[in-house]
């Protein structure tokens, strides 16, 4: 499986080289078809660059245009500046309600500067849609799912990183705007671009007391000098002024507030979670995601995609709340972070309240113990990919982009050092990185990178749960009594309740039903020696069951008088879905 | 006029207690309470506005009463806010006894015309409309959701196990059922009111306490979800409790608690928030403890704020002269919390009115020993009652029939809905009094900054060095020491406005302060070249602004 998958993305690349989609040199009959991506897609789209608003826009409303009866297109709310939010519905529209369906959520960029969230998002929609037809897996993974996929949840600051002049780390926010300072003015020190190239680099000076050199590999970088090593620059942070002369430079620029510390898990406010906007969901992009997600029950997985770090985060949270996980949880997880660890280079699995920053009100914690859903978060950009190819088990190695030696080709991120007086720091210079690196892919690694991810998702939408009626057992009582015992089965990894789910009811029991009007007892069989069972008081011949675990089987029994009961069962899942089955 | 007609065809239908109910429900309905403030905006209209900050599920508004209405946005606030809980009918009117006398001592005295320029209060006599509207429906029982459809035990099902009447008295009491394995046995001081038989004495309980009705979903639980809805003052960020009834999906996850949020961010002039609510800082303020502010996520009061509430509290218990004010503690997602935790301000809770012990006779008329205060509430409450001819306060208990206990001996009884929340009207007229005495007090100890001192000297170079002093004339410091570390607590600001002719060579423009206490003051310099005024203002939203010119030779 591994080798597969590793062939098939080296041969994405080489796809990649043989030219822009839009501009269609060759015909099909010209192209040997590679292996995985579809073979003559309806939308045309290359993945090897950002796309913005509009762009996001325009390809989701073709998708939807292009595939019917695979893809809805519906906007869930508005931003803060008022653009539409979009989200996908991607399932087999002829073969049941995909709200009945188990589903699988999928968003990107709700941090503003990781851009490549979107593209990864509506790379995994494309590819969903496009392959549905030749693709057998694809189409069976369809028929039996529902995918939820939005693109972006932070659409005014996406257009506002590409279109204005930024930097890398512009802003982790939305556009509200906020008084950081506490000085009751609103975004009255922003960085600026001092020496009017286009960017905004950073500020360096040469000091005794630097703790910078330059980079003996690449002459545009600043690395940390090494210990014992004498410093030859010190870094003053982003272009700027201090515009409103309280003393401190650029530290009211747009925002600040992080939307991804706005979820009502554990939620606290700035003082203590730094980016805390006014409450949980005060972002109105957020509020609108959250009330999407109530609005759809069925949602039993969740991935977000983030840039940089390229770890899947199972997200647990701050070291306050301790670890409320039981044993299942933990196997299900397991098995699933294995998974990712075959088809994701770099993949490592951390649990973010102990190998992370510990963090309050996150989206995934939010998603995981509010509503029990098993959510993973997609760390894109893993150092794997920049570095060497070779999964290093040096955690130095791994401490982010800063630290990793991957060129930008000719010097493409960068911006030569230019010398600039400045009002308050006299002779500097200015430049380093600019927007485009190193937070988002290089054009070269955002297709590869996207189609690894993209398989994890599709990895786990595949073990959501699933459900079927086994077998039906008939056997004749006294007094015109029949017994009837029913085996539901879960033949996937992912339980209908999470742990969290069941011990907070979180989501309502699944029912297993009999469609036979004469049922005078009903049961669930803890084994299937046991008998009676646990009896069920009222609804007889809707049996309540908490959980189908994953991989696993429940027996229910019904005692129905007649003689000859109507053998219809039925399984109603919120995150299981709807079977029916006569016998 | 329409419920009140409502309200008398009520009183018509249940004749057993028709004496009582008619002074029972003195209270005020929504569209009462409404028609009231609307009047009552309309006759101050230069004094008073009324808006609403947001929308019930039902539509229903929650109004904001301003007091002090000219320019009210741009001078220090307090908030008085009440109906934080649905079944506490008195604060809500309390809150606008004190309104109301507010405005007409306005019209009357210069000095609470003064008080009413130079502070704004921000009155919300009612947050949670939809619940408390409940004290006026055909079935009374105390209701804290609102009406958000909320499935209250989590089992898929919505509203599945309402309360019956079963006694068919309009009212919700308790249902009590003679069992040997029975948790309550009757009260020695007042047999009605039924208490904990405490094993660990040897004492026997007689009955199971439920409350009245049947277990219409065969849970082995009584009542356990009926209709509505989330309690406001569960729903907010601090110590929000999780998968508990009445807490809502998430903390501010409802339209009034999120209302009322919106409108608290929005005004930056809010000095501190006083809440008639169940909780009580007041009579007792809440201690400075040390470990409780050592953590990561702080839990208590911080030194200087708990100092505070003392101050406060004294001041309380000196301008209102109430006396045995009952011990609450802060519960978890309330609104006092979240004011002082999330929203960084000063925040006092009390609920106006309380039970007020019955005097101990010196000498009772038949020569038996006087009552000592029971260990019961319901038992003072009921001596109360009886002593100051409160009628209707308590349902006998009553032999009646419930499915769920066949053959067993059933009674409905026990206190009526909402009595322990309502007292007669007519006694809260001088409750309300105390408080606005208190609240006249506090408005004068509020912070006032004041430039003094201020001075321009020359230097070398012909540069001119301005210094001044920021001085705190009131005896409340300018913002709580809280207030230091949150980003929704602007901070004392000084601001040095010269003209292009003139530069500041050091010191920096604007200067801000953290929490100046009362009667403290900070110096400012700077180094100015050039010539002609320059003004020197120090403002901050909660503790005013003033303004001052100096020369430069």
């Amino acid at each position: 499986m591994k080798k597969r998958l590793s062939a098939c993305a080296l041969l994405l690349i080489g796809w990649l080289g043989t030219g822009e989609n839009n501009v269609q040199a060759q015909t099909p009959e010209q192209v040997f078809n590679a292996a995985g991506p579809p073979q003559n897609p309806k939308v045309p789209i290359s993945w090897n660059r950002y796309y913005d608003y509009a762009g996001i826009t325009e390809i989701c409303a073709k998708l939807a245009k292009a595939y019917p009866d695979l893809v809805k297109l519906e906007t869930i709310g508005d931003s803060y500046q008022g653009k539409r939010i979009w989200a996908l519905t991607i399932s087999d529209f002829n073969t049941g309600d995909p709200f009945r369906k188990p589903a699988m959520y999928l968003d990107g960029n709700v941090i503003s500067n990781e851009l490549q969230g979107s593209e990864f998002a509506l790379y995994t929609a494309w590819y969903l849609v496009e392959n549905f037809q030749d693709n057998a897996f694809i189409r069976e993974l369809l028929q039996q799912k529902t995918f939820y996929i939005l693109p972006t949840i932070n659409p005014d600051a996406r257009d506002n990183i590409m279109h204005r002049i930024n930097s890398a780390n512009a802003t982790r926010a939305g556009m509200i705007p906020l008084d950081d300072d506490s000085d009751g003015l609103v975004d009255e020190d922003q960085p600026d671009d001092l020496n009017k190239d286009g960017h905004i680099t950073f500020m360096r000076r040469k000091s005794a007391k630097g703790r910078y050199v330059v980079d003996p590999q690449n002459p545009l970088r600043l690395i940390p000098a090494k210990a014992g090593q004498s410093g030859e620059y010190e870094l003053l942070g982003y272009e700027g002024l201090d515009a409103d002369g309280d003393g401190r430079m650029n530290e009211d620029p747009p925002g600040y507030y992080d939307p991804s510390r706005d979820w009502a898990w554990n939620w606290q406010p700035d003082y203590i979670q730094h980016g805390a906007l006014k409450y949980p969901f005060s972002v109105p992009e957020n509020r609108a995601v959250k009330d999407f997600v109530l609005r759809h029950p069925n949602i039993a997985g969740a991935q977000s995609y983030h840039s940089n770090g390229g770890m899947g985060l199972e997200s647990l949270d701050a070291v306050e709340e301790g670890n409320t996980e039981n044993q299942g949880h933990n196997q299900v997880n397991d098995l699933l972070k294995r998974y990712a660890e075959q088809v994701i280079p770099g993949y490592t699995y951390q649990l973010v309240y102990k190998d992370l920053d510990s963090a309050f009100g996150g989206k995934l914690n939010w998603l995981h113990h509010a509503r029990g859903i098993f959510t993973f978060s997609n760390e894109l950009m893993s150092p794997y990919l920049q570095v060497d190819r070779q999964k290093t088990k040096d955690p130095e190695q791994e401490a982010g982009p800063v630290d990793v030696n991957y060129m930008p080709p000719f010097q493409d991120a960068y911006v030569e050092w230019v010398p600039f007086e400045h009002p308050t720091y006299g002779n500097i210079e200015i430049g380093g990185f600019k927007k485009n690196f190193p937070q988002a892919h290089p054009g070269d690694l955002l297709q590869e990178d996207a189609h690894r991810n993209m398989v994890f998702t599709l990895y786990q939408a595949y073990q959501l749960p699933q459900l079927e009626i086994r077998e039906v057992l008939t056997r004749k009582l006294s007094n015109g009594l029949t017994e009837i015992t029913a085996t539901v089965a879960n033949t996937r990894i992912l339980p209908t309740h999470s742990g969290q789910d069941l011990k907070h009811k979180i989501e309502r029991p699944d029912y297993i039903s009999l469609k036979d009007s004469t049922v005078v007892a009903g049961m669930v069989l803890h084994n299937p020696d046991q008998q009676p069972g646990r009896e069920q008081k009222l609804n007889l011949a809707r049996l309540e069951i908490p959980n189908i675990p994953g991989l696993g089987f429940i027996k229910v029994r019904w005692v129905v008088l007649a003689n000859k009961p109507n053998l219809v069962v039925e399984v109603d899942s919120r995150k299981g879905g709807v079977v029916r089955r006569a016998f | 006029m329409k419920s009140t007609l409502k309200a008398a065809f009520l009183v018509l239908a249940f004749t057993g207690i028709s004496s009582w109910a008619h002074a029972q429900r003195d209270y005020q309905s929504y569209a009462q309470l409404t028609s009231r403030l609307q009047k009552l905006s309309a006759r101050y209209s230069k004094l008073a506005s009324l808006t609403t900050i947001g929308k019930t599920a039902t539509g229903k508004e929650i109004w904001l009463l301003t007091l002090g209405r000219d320019n009210a946005a741009n001078k220090p606030a307090l908030v008085i806010a009440a109906g934080l809980e649905g079944t506490q009918l008195a604060t809500t009117e309390l809150a606008l006894q004190m309104a109301e006398q507010m405005l007409q001592g306005a019209v009357l005295q210069d000095s609470v015309r003064e008080l009413l320029q130079q502070k704004t209060f921000y009155i919300l006599p009612n947050l949670n409309p939809d619940a408390s509207e409940q004290y006026h429906e055909k079935l009374r029982w105390e209701r804290l959701g609102n009406a958000q459809p909320v499935d209250d035990d989590r089992d898929g099902r919505m509203f599945e196990d309402p309360f019956e009447d079963l006694n068919k008295d309009g009212l919700i009491t308790l249902m009590r059922v003679k069992s040997p394995s029975g948790t309550h046995k009757p009260s020695e001081e007042d047999p009605r009111v039924m208490v904990k038989a405490d094993v660990g004495k040897g004492e026997q309980g007689e009955y199971l306490l439920l409350t009245e009705g049947i277990d219409n979903d065969k849970d082995g639980k009584w009542n356990e979800d009926p209709e509505g809805g989330v309690q406001f003052n569960r729903n907010f960020t601090f110590d929000y409790p999780y998968f508990t009834e009445g807490a809502g999906e998430h903390p501010m996850s409802e339209r009034e608690t999120k209302a009322f949020a919106d409108f608290m961010f929005d005004a930056s002039n809010v000095y501190a928030v006083f809440l008639f609510g169940p909780a009580n800082t007041l009579s007792e303020p809440l201690r400075f403890n040390k470990d409780k502010v050592g953590t990561r996520i702080i839990t208590g009061p911080l030194e200087k704020d708990a100092a505070v509430n003392e101050q406060v509290s004294k001041l309380y218990n000196r301008t209102t002269l109430l006396k045995n004010g009952p011990k609450v503690d802060p519960s978890p997602g309330d609104v006092l919390q979240w004011a002082y935790f999330h929203y960084g301000r000063y925040s006092f809770s009390t609920p106006g009115w309380w039970t007020p012990l019955v005097p101990v006779a010196s000498e009772s008329s038949d020569g038996a020993a006087p009552l000592a205060p029971s260990a019961h509430e319901d038992v003072n409450f009921l001596r109360w009652a009886e002593a100051n001819d409160v009628v209707g306060t308590f349902v006998n208990w009553k032999a009646i029939k419930n499915p769920d206990f066949p053959g067993q001996e059933v009674e409905v009884g026990g206190l009526a809905p909402y009595v322990k929340n309502t007292p007669p009207v007519r006694m809260l007229e001088p409750i309300a009094q105390k408080h606005f005495r208190f609240f006249s007090a506090f408005a004068k100890a509020m912070p006032s900054l004041q430039i003094v001192n201020i001075s321009a000297e020359k230097a070398p170079g012909g540069n001119t060095r301005i210094t001044a002093e920021v001085y705190n004339q009131g005896s409340l410091p300018t913002h709580s020491e809280l207030g230091d570390r949150s980003r929704w607590v602007q901070k004392v600001q000084v601001t040095l406005h010269t003209n292009d002719n003139q530069k500041i060579l050091s010191g920096n423009k604007i200067q801000l302060s953290n929490a100046v206490a009362g009667g403290e003051k900070f110096q400012v310099s700077w180094l100015v070249n050039g010539k002609g005024y320059v003004t020197v203002t120090a403002s901050s939203p909660t503790a005013g602004k003033q303004t001052k010119e100096i020369y430069l030779r």
